[in-house]
């Protein structure tokens, strides 16, 4: 293993990288709370599973909706639409996988939106300074907000 | 047990100098770059030094996914079962978002080396790892079959031997490549594959198309003018299928996506989270450029077969075979009277596309026997040297099997992949999903889960694939192989969730583990979440 990073002697660079945490923020130790996806334990699991949620539906509605159409209402469903294509055919072959691409394009954006309001920065660890032992998080974690 | 036609008639066997040669290089070129990135160690083997960036990955995730069945299959599924065929576009690329707001930077996080591994330290059980390798085996078994068909196939068009000497020599070569290179020259070599088979496939479509007065600038949307001329089968809703099985193949492929190990193993290969999130939305894309093409090159084979062949593609009697549907996208480039070296690039993009994603399946699978199984369940000192010997000799048994199960396969390439998906979505997917998304899932629920999935999926599969009359007609109607995750996946769910409830909670290091995957805070590029929950730098693998 090529493996030298310690989580030990990050811990004090990790103080420096979250000298922007406002007074009123509360610290959230990640590692102690529960992760449940139906009920989301801190700020930061809220704001992500809104994304994740608001995207989903999105893309319920997206794949399955000209599906469902079509066994319910097939008549409707395959008319002729300008280019030759009939509709359900030109919804389920370019619609569905196309609209994939943008909602994953969507839901990246809004992550990464949701790493700057949080302060974070992946690419600042990429050589691995560790987050270190569950009572060094409590004191080193980044802004939250609230 | 039912056989398919060996070989395509219409397509034109022979030895062909040019297109030889054409294969021939390209060939060359794997072992080269394999034995430039070849390694000795089990990191770089396994996950590539974990180092590998965005569009690499991307182009990676697009190669180890588009295999025989997307570049073949899939063009041969729309063209002979009509909207029956979409259910396969659905689900082999809309999945790929599933897996991004799930999966990808969780198990990035999680940071082990397989799948197993993950399900093994997520639930604190060695029996759980072992049937985990297990389904992982078996998944890159029936998934390589589709693979080594696909390569034979199409290499008669070039080489012109018998269909068994033809996949025989596909598949050593595969094998050869592979055991000398390991991930880092699998994951280096996929970014030339994608280039390889994307090119390949797009010129093929562009060409057709071009030559034969179909379309010009966009054949992606431009084949739609084509649907009068068709027949009423390229396009007539649930002519082929009923809308249960169309459901429930697109289900299966979606949830499998999310479950299956190599592809979960490209997000273990990546710099951090936040390229396994990028990385995962290129891949995507570079998955789209081939299959918004696919139908169009459908569309096109169909009309050129009933040209060609005076006969239409859907006639009972001299209609399209599923072996000619299988190479529909070779025999659309032979039907347009292209030259040969064109018809042969096309054929040697088919290849590239085999190879990358038997690779890619074949490395999961010896680093389930070489990791999961030898050095974490039989052998606790493996040294590295033993572990990657015990991999290479994994992949010429499996190779081996793959071959000779591929000289009388079942189904058509992409059904048998589609199996493949099925048995992950229902085995591996709500592991991954509960096990990152539900602390309390615990050893008890994935055991019974797991079991009770792998039962069904077995079942299934034998009832109505490998059977030719089902022992049961009417859980071949409801639970089909191919679709039996619509039943199958929430099935597993309710069993891992109710048994979870009804046996103690997993201990807190286990819920700390899961909680990292989710916490915002950074961490190293060669942290796992397990390091940080014990706050060791111990290497990712002890």
């Amino acid at each position: 293993m090529s493996d030298t990073d310690t989580a030990s002697e990050d811990s004090s660079h990790e103080l420096e990288t979250d000298g922007g945490v406002a007074a009123e923020e509360a610290d959230v130790n990640y590692l102690e709370t529960e992760i449940n996806l139906l009920s989301p334990s801190t700020p930061f699991m809220r704001d992500h599973l809104k994304v994740v949620w608001g995207t989903f539906a999105a893309w319920v509605l997206i794949v399955w909706g000209p599906f469902i159409a079509t066994w319910l209402a097939p008549e409707t469903m395959t008319q002729t639409i300008p280019g030759g294509f009939p509709l359900h055919y030109f919804l389920i072959a370019i619609g569905a996988p196309t609209g994939a691409l943008l909602l994953a394009g969507i839901y990246a954006r809004q992550r990464d939106k949701l790493d700057e309001k949080y302060g974070i920065d992946p690419s600042s660890v990429e050589s691995g300074s560790g987050s270190g032992t569950s009572e060094e998080v409590t004191a080193t974690d980044g802004g939250i907000e609230e | 047990m039912e056989t398919l036609p060996l070989q395509a008639d219409a397509l034109n066997i022979g030895f062909k100098l040019l297109p030889a040669i054409i294969v021939f290089l390209m060939m060359a070129s794997f072992l080269v770059i394999g034995y430039v990135f070849k390694v000795a160690d089990t990191e770089g083997m396994w996950v590539a030094g974990r180092g590998i960036g965005n569009i690499e990955n991307g182009m990676a995730i697009g190669a180890n996914w588009m295999s025989a069945a997307s570049y073949l299959g899939l063009a041969g599924l729309v063209a002979l079962a009509g909207f029956y065929g979409l259910a396969f576009i659905v689900g082999w690329t809309t999945g790929y978002f599933i897996l991004l707001i799930f999966l990808a930077a969780q198990m990035r996080r999680f940071g082990k080396y397989t799948a197993p591994d993950f399900v093994g330290d997520r639930f604190n059980s060695p029996t759980a790892r072992a049937l985990a390798a297990f389904t992982t085996l078996l998944i890159a078994y029936v998934y390589s079959v589709g693979q080594a068909r696909g390569m034979g196939l199409v290499g008669q068009y070039v080489f012109g031997l018998d269909i068994i000497p033809m996949i025989i020599v596909m598949m050593t070569i595969t094998v050869g490549y592979l055991a000398l290179s390991g991930m880092l020259g699998a994951t280096k070599n996929m970014a030339v594959q994608y280039v390889i088979l994307i090119v390949a496939f797009l010129a093929g479509v562009y060409v057709v198309g071009f030559t034969q007065g179909y379309s010009t600038v966009l054949p992606q949307i431009e084949y739609g003018a084509l649907f009068s001329e068709l027949g009423a089968e390229f396009s007539e809703p649930f002519a082929n299928s009923s809308p249960w099985l169309w459901a429930g193949t697109a289900f299966s492929l979606i949830v499998g996506t999310c479950g299956l190990p190599h592809v979960l193993v490209r997000f273990y290969t990546v710099e951090n989270e936040r390229t396994a999130r990028w990385s995962t939305v290129w891949g995507l894309f570079f998955i789209l450029l081939l299959y918004w093409a696919a139908p169009a090159m459908a569309a096109f084979g169909v009309n050129l077969f009933e040209v060609t062949q005076g006969v239409s593609a859907f006639a009972a009697e001299g209609g399209m075979s599923g072996a000619e549907g299988d190479v529909i996208v070779v025999l659309a480039a032979q039907f347009a009277n292209l030259p040969e070296w064109f018809v042969g690039l096309v054929a040697a993009g088919a290849m590239a596309a085999a190879i990358a994603t038997t690779a890619g399946l074949f490395i999961t699978a010896s680093s389930a026997v070489a990791h999961d199984i030898y050095s974490e369940l039989i052998n606790d000192d493996a040294t590295q040297r033993q572990q990657v010997l015990i991999g290479r000799a994994t992949i010429i048994t499996i190779g081996a099997l793959v071959t000779v199960t591929a000289f009388n396969p079942p189904a058509l390439i992409g059904q048998l992949v589609a199996l493949a998906f099925s048995l992950a979505g229902i085995v591996l997917f709500p592991m991954f999903f509960l096990g990152l998304w539900w602390e309390n899932t615990n050893r008890q629920g994935a055991l019974a889960g797991m079991i009770f999935g792998l039962v069904l999926w077995i079942t299934a599969t034998v009832n109505s694939t490998v059977l030719s009359e089902p022992f049961s007609p009417l859980l071949a109607e409801w639970v089909p192989a191919i679709g039996a995750a619509l039943v199958g996946t929430p099935a597993v769910f309710i069993v891992t969730i109710a048994v979870s409830l009804m046996t103690p909670e997993p201990d807190m290091r286990t819920k700390r583990m899961v909680r990292q995957c989710h916490s915002p805070e950074p961490m190293g590029q060669q942290q796992s979440a397990e390091d940080v929950v014990t706050g060791s730098d111990a290497p990712a693998d002890d």
